[in-house]
């Protein structure tokens, strides 16, 4: 209803008004850095702004803050994906090193796919990569892992149904 | 992250499923005829199926398109951090406001800590008491200031502290993983590492005291001591190079050279590696800190060492060959 979208922009607006401040304050003392913490005070409010919930906010700070820690680890989860990617590719021989292009869009894809195993078991895991990064074949896995060709077999299909429910619960976000 | 809550039917439960089972029994290779028509009854019973199946086959061809070896050694690198921080945040939560179980140098304590610095970053911290923080490279730090108490918590890295003196006398408290620091009014430099921690104290005095209170030493002006969570080693004069980084520089006297280049590593990004054959070479000089490369050149050049860098973020340091 427009009413009630009105009245909730202004709520919006109004936190953002009172807190915007100090919520970036925050986050640049957890960060040290300005330019991440501008970022994330502005992903933390454009949460507010979806989640539609800003006029019943009772404390606003306690609320802010606690979106804005969600925000943190995702950063967190991020960086240490980018950090584990350099890792790799410093065993890759530099003449070989894709193209900084080519690296950005590997990387988007890699935490895609890293958001889709989230949850998922680390032996599950395990198995899954092995078959579809590495190509190993179930024997090979089953081998490697030290478990029967049958549970390999179980793994991959709790893996992808796992990684499907994840895309599909993510697209619907 | 927080999903919106995802709603299916039974049928489409089911159906993905099925959809799983079958990607990963003919994923396999070694899937029979009769399963494979199986497969093919089941696909066209019930649009439902069709439907999952076509999920499962692009995300399939998702993971397919990644770069194999690359990807694998990424998602798992990850894994491991990042289970790593859940441990971190369980003990956050679980260990209510003051996190205080779970001592780790790294992840969610740190990147969760009210102050911190970047490697290579300097900061100055202004506190509600008057008392100011000088944080070195790499650096966490917590405050928490109430009616009875000012208490920080050291979490990693080091910090130059002008503890100021409080108009209600509450004691300054600085704890650490293997102590507590406690100061009125004194300037002190405290860095905590794995290992052990070390204060040294350039106006007034202080007292660290370990295993809560049942070891208790005095460090006066002038004087430096460490210890950790057991002992006290002995104490010594400062020297020049105390607290030489706020200036910018690292000041060695006869320090071996293992034992320098880890110190000028904390203020890069990577790995420092030594020869340990050389590792005990006794170096004197001042090395800027704001510039590690240059200070490498600096060692290379004037104590006839061998830098080779293998990329950006990994450097060895070995002996020149002669001749």
């Amino acid at each position: 209803m427009p009413a009630d979208d009105l009245s909730l922009r202004c709520a919006v607006t109004d936190l953002y008004t009172h807190h915007h401040g100090w919520l970036q304050g925050w986050l640049r003392q957890r960060l040290g850095n300005t330019f991440d913490a501008a970022d994330l005070a502005q992903d933390t409010f454009v949460r507010v702004l979806k989640a539609r919930n800003a006029l019943e906010i009772r404390e606003p700070r306690p609320y802010l803050s606690r979106i804005a820690r969600g925000l943190l680890i995702d950063l967190f989860r991020r960086r240490s994906l980018e950090q584990a990617y350099l890792e790799a590719l410093a065993l890759v021989p530099e003449g070989e090193h894709p193209s900084p292009e080519e690296q950005n869009l590997m990387l988007q894809a890699l935490l895609e796919v890293d958001r889709l195993l989230d949850g998922l078991g680390a032996r599950v895991k395990q198995a899954f990569l092995l078959s579809q990064c590495d190509g190993l074949t179930y024997e090979q896995i089953a081998e490697r892992l030290q478990i029967s060709v049958r549970s390999v077999n179980n793994y991959m299909a709790k893996a992808m149904e796992h990684c499907c429910l994840m895309q599909m619960r993510m697209q619907l976000s | 992250m927080s999903f919106a809550k995802l709603q299916l039917s039974v049928g489409e439960r089911q159906a993905i499923s099925g959809a799983a089972r079958w990607y990963a029994q003919l994923r396999s290779g070694t899937a029979s005829e009769q399963e494979q028509a199986a497969w093919r009854e089941w696909l066209a019973a019930d649009p439902l199926h069709r439907q999952a199946w076509e999920r499962m086959q692009q995300l399939g061809e998702q993971m397919s398109a990644l770069p194999g070896g690359l990807a694998g050694s990424t998602l798992r690198g990850a894994g491991r951090s990042r289970r790593e921080l859940m441990r971190n945040l369980m003990v956050l939560a679980s260990a209510g406001s003051l996190g205080w179980l779970g001592w780790r140098s790294d992840s969610a304590q740190q990147l969760l800590a009210d102050y911190r610095t970047q490697v290579g970053e300097r900061r100055e911290v202004r506190l509600a008491d008057g008392s100011a923080l000088l944080l070195n490279t790499d650096t966490s730090v917590n405050v928490t200031f109430d009616g009875q108490q000012r208490r920080l918590q050291l979490l990693w890295g080091e910090m130059l502290v002008s503890a100021g003196v409080d108009a209600l006398h509450r004691p300054l408290r600085v704890i650490t993983r293997h102590g507590e620091v406690q100061a009125q009014g004194a300037r002190f430099v405290l860095r905590s590492e794995e290992r052990e921690d070390q204060v040294a104290v350039l106006e007034q005095g202080v007292q660290v005291s370990l295993g809560n209170g049942a070891l208790v030493r005095r460090v006066e002006a002038g004087q430096q001591l460490a210890f950790n969570t057991r002992s006290f080693a002995a104490l010594q004069p400062n020297d020049a190079s105390v607290g030489a980084w706020r200036q910018g520089s690292i000041i060695a006297l006869d320090r071996p050279l293992g034992d320098l280049l880890a110190d000028l590593s904390r203020y890069r990004r990577g790995v420092v590696q030594c020869d340990p054959q050389i590792a005990g070479l006794k170096i004197s000089g001042a090395f800027p800190i704001d510039d590690i490369d240059r200070a490498l050149a600096a060692l290379e050049s004037g104590f006839s060492l061998r830098i080779e860098r293998y990329t950006r973020y990994w450097v060895r340091v070995s002996q020149r060959r002669v001749g």
